[in-house]
């Protein structure tokens, strides 16, 4: 009975995915979960039938990807939580077939990659590299991570990122190369990451800079968009030039060390003095 | 991973047929007992872990018979203890009959001598139980090895005696490790080693409540491997972040400890953390050839730590003669990164990866790249006043002039060289370099060394020890010395002795 309504559910669900209809989708969702928790299978136990399994497998990923297209990372997260169990049974409980594990997973990787946290996202791949040897060793489920499309996006990125070549990361989130488009979600955000990331390394890097190029370092659309983000950091723009104030911070910066400097000095000095007292 | 536990080198077995020897290793396991028992009524751990350090060298002689042989002398007939214990050496019922009508005749005979059978203390139990996981570890019986574990250490969290401790420490360790042996092994998820995640964190559990610090140290070590083996980092990191080690931990585990954690946080990117964490743990390794495999494992961490950190390990680490062939692949990777060189840095990740994958540094080494590139900003610097950045994209090997303005922008930011680029002539420049002794980074070098001598000097006078008693005999000591001194004093009045021998006699003193 309640099977045959999840069923139901699912499908208005996978409609209400495919017409953008996302105010709906979570109507229907919190009903499918009601439907899964009849049935005994929001969390999997070693009772729970494969057909339920894979039920509820579904209705968690469809989740997981309407709270991504409502850019809600809090539920999202929610969702690749309660889905862990489910990837993680063996292959012979629950096929990886039909479900979109790697999608969700490098989803994840990328909404961790967008907020900066790169331990979580290391911590991650560590478990999803060592998940992926195992499988190479036994012979089975033959696609690695290294062929893994969803997988290997949100890696590209982190690489390009870590490396400071921005312009791979422009080229990863403009062109097509987004490998679907929930993924496509996190481009304004990494784009913005990355342009603020320019922004303090060009202050350090130059001196001056030509407002054209100034243009194609940030990958900015007009003059005027170049002029008007100058002005947010505080840059000074004049006569077609943009010019860092970082300069006479330096100066100011080495002055104020020497005396943060002898602070330190004296400090160690009677700190010394007090553990040679004490060990003679 | 390693199959076996870091430390623990498994001993190929010989049978030893001689009769001769078979007694003598009877002998020797039924005086650890004593050893025990005095253990048991001094209230002294010393004693048990001299039992215990004696196991290393017993190891290599146990065998069903001998094992029984110590079990039947030391039981009374028909205590249901021996007969569990005879049967988990998986000795057939005809030798175990013989031996135990054996051991009858001796204690009839001993009874003619008017000796009373003593109460075996649980101890003695636990003690020929440990003996029985390590033969059983020993010749690969992982399966009935597991299953035996799991009674005795129920048998000890029921028995909860504090004289048992370092027996359960061993005990643990030898559980989690026939678990691991268990197939299907892991990093598999369905590895037996997650089903007993429950039994050790409810042990250390325990063990916190009853200040049982040598399982606390043992289990807390044992269930850091455990996450660690299925990739749970998570789960390790939050163990790590709830419970504290006990700070009079054995040194070994000490250096276990450090070693799960530098590897936790190698993986969550605090590199600093976990350089000091793996540099203390190879430093705390016993330096027996037992455990070169923990040496070479730290080691190997530290290693790819420290090329995380920017640092070039010492040339001298990998001549150790210990480390020179585990580490071949490593080294090569350090001279890939010391150049710069972004293909032969690939090259090595490409030959080697089985072994990295072995290892479990492989994630870590693919973090490299970015520090192959920095190195190679570094020296294209160094050696060039100006440059360009077609050039630089060349030498590096990049993909873009563009990457390379960005890559070359961002080690300015982050410090990697002293530079600025000019974006329209396309070109770095760089700024002379500073003199170093005019900033405090050598002041802080030298308080970093001194402060690591005051930490050393702080761990010895810590761990010295200082027997019990010691200075009663010392005041003892002294007061037959002032007696002695009012004697000759007294003496000397009296005038019997001569000036010369007293003044002789208090230089003695």
């Amino acid at each position: 009975m309640a099977e045959q309504d999840l069923r139901n559910l699912l499908k208005q669900l996978h409609q209400s995915l495919g017409s953008h209809n996302y105010t709906q989708s979570t109507s229907l969702l919190s009903r499918a979960k009601i439907a899964l928790l009849k049935l005994n299978a929001l969390i999997p136990s070693p009772q729970t039938s494969q057909p339920h399994l894979r039920l509820a497998r579904e209705a968690l990923e469809l989740g997981a990807l309407t709270s991504i297209h409502l850019k809600d990372p809090e539920s999202f997260t929610r969702y690749f939580q309660q889905l862990q169990p489910f990837y993680s049974l063996p292959e012979d409980v629950l096929p990886r077939e039909g479900g979109n594990a790697s999608k969700i997973t490098g989803l994840y990787l990328l909404l961790l990659l967008s907020m900066g946290d790169y331990a979580g996202f290391h911590t991650l791949l560590e478990s999803l590299e060592v998940a992926a040897a195992q499988a190479r060793e036994h012979g089975r489920g033959g696609k690695g991570l290294e062929d893994d499309v969803f997988i290997q996006y949100p890696i590209r990125l982190e690489q390009a990122l870590m490396e400071g070549a921005y312009d791979k990361v422009w080229g990863e989130t403009t062109s097509e190369r987004v490998p679907s488009e929930e993924f496509g979600v996190f481009s304004e955000v990494l784009i913005n990451t990355i342009r603020s990331e320019i922004a303090s390394c060009s202050e350090r890097a130059y001196s001056s800079v030509p407002i054209a190029n100034c243009k194609n370092l940030l990958f900015l659309d007009s003059e005027g968009a170049v002029v008007q983000f100058a002005r947010q950091r505080d840059w000074i723009a004049k006569d077609g030039r943009i010019y860092f104030p970082q300069h006479n911070q330096d100066l100011m910066g080495s002055e104020k060390d020497i005396l943060v400097t002898s602070d330190k000095v004296i400090e160690n000095t009677l700190g010394y003095a007090r553990e040679l007292e004490t060990i003679v | 991973m390693a199959d076996t536990m870091e430390g623990v080198v498994s001993t190929t077995q010989e049978q030893p047929e001689v009769q001769n020897d078979d007694t003598k290793t009877v002998d020797d396991i039924l005086s650890n007992f004593g050893l025990l028992e005095r253990a048991v009524a001094e209230f002294d751990a010393r004693f048990t872990l001299r039992a215990l350090r004696s196991i290393s060298s017993l190891r290599k002689r146990l065998s069903p018979t001998v094992l029984c042989q110590a079990i039947a002398s030391t039981y009374p007939p028909n205590s249901p203890t021996a007969r569990t214990l005879c049967q988990a050496t998986g000795v057939d019922d005809a030798t175990l009959q013989t031996l135990l009508s054996q051991a009858e005749q001796k204690a009839r005979e001993d009874k003619h001598n008017s000796r009373d059978p003593k109460e075996v203390v649980p101890e003695i139990d636990i003690y020929i139980g440990i003996l029985i996981q390590v033969y059983l570890y020993d010749n690969k019986h992982h399966q009935t090895g597991a299953e035996f574990s799991s009674r005795l250490v129920d048998r000890i969290r029921e028995l909860n005696r504090r004289t048992l401790d370092s027996l359960a420490a061993k005990a643990y360790f030898y559980f989690a490790l026939f678990h691991e042996a268990l197939d299907p092994k892991p990093p598999s998820r369905q590895s037996p080693v997650t089903s007993i995640r429950g039994k050790l964190l409810a042990a250390l559990r325990s063990s916190v409540l009853r200040k049982d610090q040598d399982t606390q140290a043992a289990v807390l070590t044992l269930l850091l491997r455990n996450y660690i083996s299925t990739a749970d980092i998570t789960q390790a990191d939050l163990l790590v972040a709830q419970t504290q080690f006990p700070s009079t931990a054995p040194n070994n585990q000490v250096a276990r400890y450090l070693y799960y954690l530098g590897r936790i946080r190698a993986v969550q990117l605090s590199y600093t953390e976990a350089q000091a964490h793996l540099t203390s743990a190879t430093r705390k390794a016993p330096s027996s050839a037992v455990a070169a495999g923990f040496y070479q494992s730290s080691t190997k961490f530290l290693v790819v730590v420290e090329l995380l950190m920017g640092d070039i390990p010492d040339r001298a680490v990998f001549s150790q003669p210990r480390l020179e062939r585990a580490l071949e692949p490593y080294f090569r990777l350090v001279q890939a990164v010391r150049v710069g060189d972004l293909h032969a840095f690939q090259q090595v990740v490409q030959t080697h990866s089985k072994s990295f994958h072995q290892d479990g540094t492989y994630t870590l080494i693919l973090r490299l790249r970015q520090n192959v590139i920095k190195t190679g900003i570094r020296m294209l610097s160094l050696s060039y006043s100006r440059i360009s950045l077609r050039d630089i994209c060349i030498r590096l090997g990049l993909d873009t002039e563009e990457s390379a303005e960005y890559i070359v922008a961002k080690a300015i930011r982050d410090g990697v060289i002293e530079a600025t680029i000019d974006s329209e002539k396309g070109y770095m420049e760089t700024k002379k370099a500073g003199d170093v002794y005019a900033t405090r980074e050598p002041a802080e070098a030298f308080h970093e060394r001194i402060r690591a001598c005051l930490t050393i000097h702080d761990e010895c006078v810590k761990a010295m020890r200082y027997p019990m008693n010691q200075h009663r005999l010392e005041l003892k000591n002294a007061q037959e010395a002032r007696e002695r001194e009012r004697e000759l004093a007294k003496e000397i009045q009296d005038g019997d002795i001569d000036e010369d021998d007293a003044a002789g006699d208090f230089e003695g003193l």
